[in-house]
């Protein structure tokens, strides 16, 4: 179906069609992952911006980008509609999963069909209450987006399709008639309250304009209190005695008239109905003891008896005075199977209606430009599928909630055994109507919720959709954004001050590290539909966004909430990129930053709440000990300090890049004048440590080995200095701050005999 | 309905615009060489434009996002040759007084350039995120690159990890009923060997399309673009439309060995020669080049589909079905594809 849409300004201009193919122009489009919307602009299979064909070079608007969608964004009425419906899907689908777990015999048992008409109950009325609502005179400032007229339509079309298809358990087999003539009598009120209230106030009523067809009316439609009160009238005031006497007999007629709810079994009801009809063929007796002249039939203003046959031929049932009394009424063919059930054939079954509707539609047919009229007749004759695609072009929404009870009824088999899928898209007929649902609630990316809601429920296909819509919804904690124009819930369609103020609010909780508001309800809502993999894939976005914006704490928490491990890590390797680029003061403020969730993890990994890799600990243990060290060196807690440094090569937490660097930091506390801060076997250790950096080095593995400090070094001293040589030679500054500290030992008597003589030997062989 | 407007884009015609993951972005490239970034304004529905810079010494001609787990990167190629890789970049955010963080400001900074293609690069796309950042480039010197970064997050490092010319690739089955795999056609292609320098090669392609349907060296009636299989499980496939033969090769990528074609798909369906003489004449059947190729996502369906648009001004879909599919059709342990629907509502 192909859809034309005018988009302005426009880039061709009246007649310049042939312009601008000549110029080697082309449209293209861009679909948004966002809401479905396009971007179109003009493009070209130029290589430049040439003139070709002496067609100059490109001017003014085929340089636009114009944007369209395929739906109007929902506004706030609709939008009411919409989530208070969905809740009404959400109900029925869970109800059809609980039915499904039973088998499939409790489908179609009474209590369930009774909690299935009750929920299709729900979609009436609040169609019914939309249509009440937007039929308000009060003012809107920003119009309605559909009209009163539209949602009337959707209330009859649900309507008809719950006496048709789901009524209550209890009269689903019997006799339609009545229930299709209050079916009508509710949504085509014939005739108005304002043609009684006229004729009633007029002393002959039946002088007035209208009279007869009002009366028929009545009669026809069963609105006996209407009609008997005009018959007392003419009983008693008009001027043929003949047609006092028959208004006389007509009244208990009608009154006795009998419906299906005054019995309690169908062959009471027949019975009843079959004596009825006797009394009525005896007042058609009576009718044609009337005289045949016009003086009698005639009452100055009408021929009253011909009126009176018409109603009494109704009562009867004759078929074709019925078709003919209704279109000389303005009536449409809905009146007349109406009319049928009542009157013609009183034991009509639901199953039986098709065929007389075809019978009626023949003789009157429907609107063809008419579609609630369209979609009326083709429920009434049983093309389930048909009446869905006509509901598709009317709303959308019509033809989903319609498709998902059709298909629990059993009704679509039928159509879709013909063909199986629609458009071997691999969808069935009820997924393909609920999609296309889905679809238009993705033009408004406030209503993600709901949007992942139907599409989850349509199978695998509807899932994997779902998990796209899900994967997109912004997070909202990037610094660039801003306070959404909708609000989530989808009430409020306004930015107001509140809001903004909420979103601030929400994210700087974010920043807080919380999971909380947009990432919590996509986190929940992965949860409910079972979408694991896609939260941990949001989570990583996230994760990598903040990462990039430096803000480490929060990136660490989303790499974790994603189970991301090797994310983590290279997380803590950019932190530890920070040491190197930024000094140890910027170091130990952002490892502060990340310091809480570094401990959740921590204590996580111990408990094994998490099954993180060893590798990912050590540096976190790292990270943390060598910010712990810096910190204290920084407040001059030189003791701490210097247990942490060696803590860390103990502990055998240190990467070997980094070694260099330890070593490195490890000159200033050698050379303290103060105190002894390093006992012997810790000066062993240094030595070790320094001694497998210079071997490694000297075999070629100096990268492994010195990569960190070569880095700081050329970051502190910028181009051009640096180099592996550049670290050598200040581990040599290390290796002599060693041999004094040694020195300082022996002479104070650091650390006892025993580890002085190690310290010795080791010094004899490394000392230059 | 129209819900917005970016007027004057840019100074000279927009040739792609690509929206980022969220579609909250939108990133354009056009003749004038420049790319620019514009922000959606939720609450206005506005675009503003947030960077501009100018990318290429020639027209920009297609533009990709990375998806977001590797970060804020874009891919541009471009008709000087080259395809260009682009990171955001963030400042770094200043605390406030009151503890907010004040707005970071970005920066698109160039963080690599590829240079292999031998004539203009005419479409590039990041393979789906499952293969890792990887991204293939189609050049109207006939050939499909591949490349992928070793060095995340660096992005500086991309190994060319395959080089197809996509005219000459072994197929994996024999031609089908429906689907020729490979003709050989009658014209000259623009290849390595004869691509003129590029400025003389642009005038060279402006005077071949003052004679439209006509000559043999025509590089703006052909079509090269590409479009990956979104789908996982069936391993790195491509679709790539073969210069001026108006074909689709389904081609796929296998580690460790030469890549396969594994389905053309020929929207001329009897076995003609490839002729672009005058249209009308009776015995030869005027090719046009496939301009624009989408893969959509398979979502769970058991077929492919494939979107071709055609300079003859048609759009086909097309139902690609892999072996041992169940289905209607019977496709013998071969790769089957056949045309679902045809329009031609584009006059």
């Amino acid at each position: 179906m192909a859809v034309h849409l005018d988009l302005l300004p426009p880039f061709i201009s009246r007649g310049g069609g042939e312009d601008f193919v000549k110029a080697r122009h082309n449209l293209l489009l861009s679909v948004s992952p966002r809401d479905n919307s396009i971007g179109v602009f003009a493009g070209t299979v130029r290589s430049s911006h040439y003139a070709v064909n002496g067609v100059a070079p490109t001017q003014g608007k085929v340089r636009d980008i114009l944007f369209a969608s395929a739906d109007k964004m929902p506004s706030a009425e609709r939008r009411l509609f919409i989530t208070d419906t969905s809740v009404i899907f959400a109900a029925f689908q869970n109800l059809i999963s609980v039915t499904n777990e039973k088998g499939s015999e409790a489908l179609f048992n009474v209590e369930n069909l009774r909690l299935m008409n009750k929920l299709v109950n729900d979609y009436v009325n609040f169609a019914k209450e939309c249509w009440v609502h937007a039929s308000q005179a009060v003012a809107r400032p920003d119009g309605l987006q559909y009209t009163a007229d539209h949602y009337r339509s959707i209330y009859t079309c649900t309507s008809l399709f719950q006496t048709l298809y789901l009524p209550d358990p209890d009269v689903e087999h019997a006799p339609v008639g009545d229930e299709l003539m209050e079916w009508l009598n509710t949504h085509f009120i014939e005739p108005s309250t304002e043609e009684g209230d006229v004729l009633s106030r007029l002393e002959s009523a039946w002088e007035g304009e209208g009279f007869w067809e009002y009366l028929t009316r009545t009669a026809l439609r069963g609105l006996t209190k209407a009609t008997v009160f005009f018959l007392k009238l003419l009983s008693s005031s008009h001027p043929s005695s003949y047609l006092q006497s028959l208004s006389d007999s007509l009244i208990p007629i009608l009154e006795d008239q009998p419906h299906l709810q005054q019995f309690k079994t169908e062959r009471e009801f027949t019975l009843a109905h079959h004596r009825w009809k006797n009394q009525v063929k005896a007042l058609r007796v009576e009718l044609h003891h009337v005289p045949e002249d016009e003086e009698t039939r005639f009452d100055g203003w009408d021929n009253w008896w011909d009126r009176l046959s018409d109603i009494v031929a109704v009562l009867e049932g004759r078929e074709d005075v019925l078709m003919r009394v209704v279109q000389d009424l303005g009536g449409g063919w809905k009146e007349v199977c109406a009319a049928w059930g009542v009157f013609v054939d009183p034991r009509l079954r639901r199953q039986e209606l098709p065929e007389v509707v075809e019978r009626v539609i023949d003789v009157i047919p429907y609107d063809p430009t008419d579609l609630e009229d369209i979609i009326h007749a083709q429920l009434l004759t049983g093309e389930v599928a048909k009446a869905l695609v006509s509901a598709e072009k009317l709303d959308v929404w019509l033809s989903c909630h319609l498709a998902d009870v059709m298909n629990a009824l059993g009704l679509l088999q039928e159509a879709e055994e013909g063909e199986e899928v629609v458009d071997g898209t691999g969808t069935t007929l009820r997924q393909h109507h609920v999609l296309q649902y889905a679809e238009y609630l993705h033009s408004d990316p406030a209503l993600w919720r709901i949007t992942v809601d139907y599409m989850c429920a349509c199978g695998e296909i509807g899932t994997y959709r779902a998990d796209e819509v899900l994967l997109r919804v912004p997070l909202g904690f990037s610094s660039y954004s801003q306070p959404t124009g909708s609000d989530p819930g989808g009430k409020k369609t306004t930015v107001n001050d509140d809001r903004i103020a909420d979103t601030e609010d929400e994210a700087s909780r974010i920043r807080a590290g919380d999971i909380v508001g947009v990432l919590k309800e996509v986190n929940q809502c992965c949860f409910e539909h079972g979408r694991e993999g896609v939260r941990r894939m949001v989570c990583r976005i996230a994760g990598k966004a903040l990462m990039s914006e430096k803000q480490y704490g929060l990136a660490i928490s989303y790499y974790t909430s994603a189970e991301d491990w090797p994310g983590l890590g290279r997380v803590i390797d950019q932190v530890l990129n920070e040491y190197i680029t930024q000094g140890p003061a910027k170091f130990t403020s952002l490892v502060a930053e990340i310091a809480p969730s570094l401990q959740t993890l921590r204590s996580a990994a111990d408990s094994s709440d998490y099954p993180m890799h060893g590798i990912f600990l050590h540096r976190l243990m790292f990270i943390v000990k060598y910010a712990e060290f810096h910190q204290r060196k920084i407040s001059n807690d030189l003791i701490e300090a210097a247990a942490d440094l060696m803590s860390m090569f103990e502990g055998d937490i240190a990467p070997t890049s980094w070694w260099g660097v330890l070593l490195q930091d490890s000159v200033e506390f050698l050379n303290h004048p103060g105190g002894m801060l390093f006992t012997s076997a810790n000066i062993g250790l240094l030595l070790r440590k320094m001694e497998e950096v210079q071997t490694r080095t000297s075999q070629g593995s100096g990268e492994d080995y010195l990569s960190v400090l070569v880095k700081i070094i050329r970051s502190s001293g910028g181009k051009g200095i640096g180099g592996e040589k550049e670290a050598l030679n200040k581990l040599k500054m290390v290796r002599l701050a060693l041999a004094k500290y040694f020195a300082r030992c022996g002479v104070i008597g650091v650390g006892g005999k025993d580890s002085l003589n190690a310290v010795t030997r080791n010094s004899n062989v490394y000392a230059s | 309905m129209q819900t917005g407007l970016i007027q004057n884009a840019h100074d000279d015609l927009v040739t792609d615009a690509a929206y980022d993951f969220y579609g909250l972005h939108l990133a354009t490239c056009s003749l004038d060489q420049r790319i620019k970034v514009w922000k959606l304004d939720e609450s206005t529905g506005e675009w503003i434009s947030k960077d501009a810079w100018k990318a290429h010494d020639a027209t920009v001609s297609k533009l990709s996002w990375a998806h977001p787990e590797f970060g804020s990167i874009l891919a541009s190629s471009s008709f000087d040759r080259t395809v260009k890789i682009w990171e955001q970049t963030y400042s770094e955010p200043e605390s406030q007084a009151n503890g907010a963080r004040s707005q970071n400001t970005s920066r698109w900074i160039e963080r690599a350039v590829l240079v292999d293609a031998k004539g203009t690069v005419r479409s590039v796309e990041f393979s789906p995120h499952h293969f890792g950042l990887k991204l293939a480039t189609i050049s109207s010197d006939n050939f499909l690159r591949v490349y992928e970064c070793l060095e995340q997050p660096v992005l500086t490092t991309w190994q060319l990890t395959e080089e197809i010319d996509i005219l000459s690739l072994p197929s994996v089955q024999g031609p089908l009923s429906n689907a020729i795999a490979l003709t050989t056609p009658t014209q000259t292609f623009t290849s390595l060997e004869n691509t003129p320098p590029l400025p003389a090669h642009s005038l060279q392609s402006q005077q071949s399309l003052t004679r439209l349907g006509s000559g043999p060296h025509r590089e703006a009636d052909g079509g090269w673009c590409l479009s990956w299989c979104k789908e996982r499980y069936w391993g790195e496939i491509l679709a790539a439309s073969v210069g001026t033969t108006g074909t689709v090769h389904i081609i796929q990528l296998l580690p460790s060995r030469r890549p396969l074609i594994l389905l053309t798909l020929d929207p001329y369906p009897s076995p003609t020669t490839t002729s672009f003489d005058e249209a009308g004449n009776g015995l030869s059947q005027t090719r046009y080049a496939i301009t624009s190729i989408s893969w959509a996502p398979s979502c769970g369906r058991s077929t492919h589909l494939i979107a071709t648009g055609s300079r003859d001004g048609h759009v086909k879909i097309w139902r690609v079905k892999r072996p041992d599919g169940s289905g209607e059709e019977s496709n013998e342990g071969k790769w089957f594809g056949r045309v679902a629907a045809d329009f031609d509502d584009h006059k």
